[in-house]
């Protein structure tokens, strides 16, 4: 069986065809396989999801040699995109290190006046 | 290159503004200009006397990778000796990276910061003068002003148009 609908402003064509293994059901070119136990997904990842969000830890590291002349955060801090961390004084000039996703601060391996090398890992975020 | 420069009478700080401007979408060479800044502050976060009468200004700078930008942090100090030298026959001293002493008195000071969230996003080179200014508090006894030193009045508008010119004379330079 095959029949067409549109939700939300987008068209869908669906086809049901009953297969020994179970119930194959295929959108838009999809497939998908039902069976008395489980449903399995034949084809791969669908376009229409959930953007996946990456749950695995962040490293902030050191851009420069420098010394950390100014913490913002601390662990356990929430975070939104932009928002200033620390302040790296290096090669003369001060530079302000912004988050660059929304996070929570998991560990700060820095402290104030500390000096730091090239690709230290400054904070982590989770 | 074209600059445009923003006056305001009274600021927290030059480069603080600058940056907010920066991270709204200025232009490279919007330069802030304030007549006086209740806040002004130089390395580590150490005060700059900033009272009226003296030169305040912050430049946003295009793009750059971070060594350019160091390099210009350095040579920005000698643009402001070479034009104290020019307009007005005096010989400025360099202190490296980023002052400059006139008479064995510190008369301007420079700062750049880079807002860095993966790669440099913006970056705001901040330029104090001492020009006009008359009066120092007593614990800044190695601060003076050019007007103190030279004995004469500058003319503010002059002398940072000059030194902005020869900023971006030194920046194509740099980044050629």
């Amino acid at each position: 069986m095959k029949f067409k609908f549109n939700n939300q402003g987008k068209d869908y064509e669906v086809e049901i065809a009953g297969q020994v293994e179970g119930v194959k059901i295929t959108v838009n070119g999809k497939d998908f396989l039902f069976n008395d136990l489980e449903v399995a997904q034949v084809a791969a990842v669908p376009q229409t999801m959930i953007p996946k969000r990456d749950l695995s830890s962040k490293e902030v590291r050191a851009v420069l040699a420098g010394s950390i002349s100014e913490l913002s955060v601390k662990p356990g801090d929430i975070v939104k995109l932009g928002q200033k961390l620390l302040t790296l004084s290096a090669m003369k000039m001060e530079n302000e290190i912004l988050a660059e996703c929304d996070g929570m601060v998991k560990e700060v391996k820095i402290a104030k006046d500390q000096k730091v090398k090239e690709g230290d890992i400054l904070i982590t975020m989770a | 290159m074209d600059y445009n420069i923003k006056k305001f009478e009274s600021l927290d700080s030059a480069s603080a503004k600058a940056k907010e401007l920066a991270a709204n979408g200025a232009e490279p060479w919007t330069v802030v200009l304030a007549e006086k800044q209740e806040g002004g502050y130089g390395r580590k976060g150490n005060a700059w006397y900033s009272p009226e009468g003296g030169l305040y200004f912050s430049v946003i700078l295009p793009k750059s990778n971070i060594d350019d930008l160091q390099i210009l942090t350095i040579l920005a100090a000698f643009c402001v000796a070479k034009a104290i030298k020019e307009d007005y026959g005096a010989e400025p001293f360099v202190k490296l990276p980023n002052d400059v002493y006139l008479n064995g008195k510190k008369v301007c000071g420079i700062l750049t910061e880079n807002i860095i969230s993966g790669e440099v996003k913006s970056s705001v080179i901040g330029i104090g003068v001492n020009t006009n200014i008359d009066y120092f508090p007593a614990d800044l006894n190695t601060a003076s002003s050019l007007k103190k030193e030279l004995g004469k009045t500058i003319d503010n508008k002059q002398f940072l148009e000059q030194i902005i010119v020869q900023l971006q004379n030194t920046f194509k330079a740099i980044s050629q």
